[in-house]
């Protein structure tokens, strides 16, 4: 039979896992509570946070119904068809019409000619696609890509044979943009400019790709763009380089290359890319290494430079297993592996560079860590909602977890920036961690918009932004916490 | 309620292939699984019911293609869902201007036997005697506070609280009869 007591404590529990969506939770007092008597129902709790909505059920089976008669009754059911054509203003329509005949195989469904001479519209059938065009007409702001210098907008053009189709195109006098090749989502296509200023994309269907599939290949093709120099216009312009996500630690720290040993022979970690000072063999100017599915970036510190070892969220299958590997490879006992209640496994190590590494694997179940990647970074600051607030302000950073402890400091809170989290933790004042400050590298789509942005919510310059020979547009700011941030757009890929 | 055996799976399908009427037996048999499956992966309750939605509308409109080849059902459920996920994910990191990237990775959580578990609690909220059932209802799915729930249904929040108690012990005391049942149970069954 309940009693007062147990009913009071349970709620606690529940309250604490509850919260209402995007309150703090106070994992703290939930395990304090839970430490009591209660502790079997925790999971059970937990779970019951996924219980769907009462009605959701029903109204779903209602609609599932209701689509299932019409599926078997409205088979004949006269269709309307929502479609979209271009209509393509030409400087030369009555020419352009014969090129699309010779070029695209098309055929001319109806044609009206201005008493001056212009096509006043036209509709053409390309293989089963309609296409309209009409001569341009400047009064009415109806322009060629001639007059505009060029247009924006590709046609994209599904053929049974692209092979066949391109040859036809360039015989008939258009330009090779792109040639035919395959495509990683499974179309074999390529880009042909006509004389007339717009750009085709030809494309025949090969094969269904599954989205793991296209992934696994991007990743695959990313890999060796940076050999294969501005192929594309288009990969080029992709303002994250390729392999990277928006946010990556940059370690600057001594002994960087026995780092680079360190995490190999402890954490499988790829080297990709080595940069040495010249004359001076055993310094690390730059370094990438891959570990998992995110790229870390490593340089020896210097007088300009200071040191700025990290912490480190590392994700992983077994935390014991790449724990006791870590501590094989040198580094040094911080915390023992263990279980944390609020759903990981995991333990903290430090390595000879002075980064801590904090090993773990999610609780299964756990929905806590669903958005971290293989290495995640970890900030510190002894306002963390300040530091919150400037990752919002000056990054468009998005909280999406923040755990507080009943007394306002935050054990554990995560931003979202781009495609990745920044973790961060910090209480009221300074504590042990507070005066690590870390360096990171930010890919963002417009750098000089991001660098104004983040001076406007208070960072301070380090440097103004300007074209790197490497490819990328960069610029330094330090916020207001110390950490260092190089703010990055990738403008071409270039070959070292 | 139990899994059906292959044998009733398949010929349920058969049967919706015929008449998209009987889908919604189908339906009935995997709502809980598929909404478990999607709950964990997403942040909130609106992309949950979206997604699951999606799962067996996509279903409904691809069940002729369904090849019986084995697998249950339920992994060609998961596998829409995992795909609506993903899309769901590309889209938003499209929409923020980023590249394509891994989406979060969720082998961790991809454990059957819990997805399983997850969907036997669900059914049996809805066994349980109706004043509990709806202050779990109430407290879990629509995430109302103690006092709310105590104005809403006119009780003291003392007597929720004993109910919120209650119910718990007793869905804690069906997984327990549950997995000492199991235990019991010889290992072989396959058929």
């Amino acid at each position: 039979m309940a009693n007062n007591t147990q009913s009071e404590q349970l709620d606690k529990i529940i309250s604490a896992l509850l919260g209402p969506p995007g309150a703090p939770v106070s994992r703290a007092e939930a395990a304090r509570a839970a430490n009591m008597t209660l502790a079997p129902v925790f999971e059970l709790i937990r779970d019951l946070r996924d219980l769907p909505r009462p009605n959701f059920k029903a109204r779903l089976k209602a609609d599932l119904e209701r689509r299932a008669s019409m599926a078997s009754t409205a088979k004949a059911a006269p269709e309307f068809r929502v479609s979209a054509t271009p209509y393509l203003s030409v400087r030369g329509a009555s020419a352009a019409i014969s090129f699309y005949e010779k070029a695209l195989g098309a055929t001319v469904l109806s044609r009206i000619d201005q008493p001056d001479g212009r096509v006043g519209h036209a509709e053409l059938n390309i293989g089963g696609a309609k296409i309209y065009l009409a001569d341009e007409f400047p009064e009415i702001d109806f322009r060629s890509p001639q007059s505009l210098g060029g247009s924006p907008v590709r046609v994209h053009l599904d053929v049974p044979d692209v092979d066949e189709s391109a040859r036809r195109m360039v015989a008939a006098g258009a330009t090779v943009v792109r040639p035919v090749a395959d495509q990683f989502y499974g179309d074999r296509s390529g880009q042909f400019r006509d004389p007339f200023g717009y750009t085709w994309t030809l494309s025949t269907h090969k094969e269904d790709v599954s989205p793991e599939e296209m992934r696994r290949r991007v990743a695959a093709e990313s890999q060796r763009a940076p050999k294969a120099p501005a192929a594309s216009p288009e990969k080029a312009a992709n303002p994250v380089r390729g392999g990277f996500h928006t946010v990556t630690p940059y370690l600057i720290i001594p002994h960087a290359a026995d780092w680079i040993d360190f995490v190999t022979r402890a954490f499988g970690a790829e080297e990709r890319f080595r940069a040495k000072r010249p004359g001076a063999e055993d310094i690390i100017m730059h370094a990438e290494v891959k570990i998992g599915d995110s790229m870390l970036e490593v340089a020896d510190a210097n007088p300009e430079y200071p040191p700025t070892p990290s912490t480190l969220l590392l994700r992983v299958n077994d935390p014991d297993a790449v724990y006791a590997r870590a501590v094989e490879a040198g580094a040094t006992v911080f915390d023992p592996v263990t279980d944390h209640d609020y759903g990981s496994r995991g333990g903290t190590v430090k390595d000879a560079s002075g980064n801590r590494w904090h090993i773990f694997t999610p609780t299964p179940g756990s929905n806590l860590f669903a958005a971290f990647g293989s290495v995640t970074p970890h900030l510190y600051a002894t306002e963390p909602v300040r530091l919150i607030e400037f990752l919002e302000k000056a990054f468009g950073g998005e909280e999406i977890y923040r755990a507080e402890m009943p007394g306002g400091g935050i054990p554990h809170a995560q931003v979202r920036i781009g495609d990745s989290i920044v973790a961060l933790a910090g209480g009221r004042g300074p504590g042990p961690y507070t005066s690590m400050q870390s360096t990171l590298h930010l890919y963002v789509p417009d750098t000089d918009a991001l660098y104004v942005q983040a001076l406007a919510a208070g960072a301070a310059p380090i440097q103004p932004p300007a074209d790197q020979p490497y490819g990328d547009r960069s610029a330094g700011v330090r916020d207001p916490f110390g950490n260092r941030w190089f703010i990055a757009t990738h403008m071409k890929d270039v070959a070292f | 309620m139990p899994p059906k055996d292959a044998h009733d799976e398949r010929l349920l399908i058969a049967a919706a292939q015929k008449d998209p009427a009987r889908f919604t037996e189908l339906y009935e048999e995997h709502f809980e699984r598929v909404y478990a499956f999607v709950a964990r992966r997403l942040r909130n309750r609106d992309d949950a019911e979206d997604v699951t939605s999606e799962v067996f509308r996509d279903a409904l409109a691809n069940l002729k293609s369904f090849e019986y080849r084995g697998a249950p059902f339920a992994s060609w459920l998961y596998r829409i869902a995992s795909n609506a996920i993903a899309d769901r994910w590309r889209h938003a990191t499209r929409e923020q201007g980023t590249a394509l990237a891994d989406p979060p990775d969720d082998s961790a959580q991809a454990n059957p036997e819990a997805v399983e578990s997850r969907a036997r609690l669900f059914r049996q909220v809805a066994t349980l005697p109706a004043d509990q059932r709806r202050v779990i209802e109430m407290r879990f799915a629509e995430g109302r506070s103690i006092a709310e729930i105590a104005r809403q249904i006119g009780r003291s929040s003392g007597a929720v609280k004993q109910l919120q108690f209650r119910a718990i012990q007793n869905l804690r005391g069906s997984v327990e009869t549950r997995s000492r049942a199991k235990a019991k149970k010889p290992v072989s069954k396959n058929g």
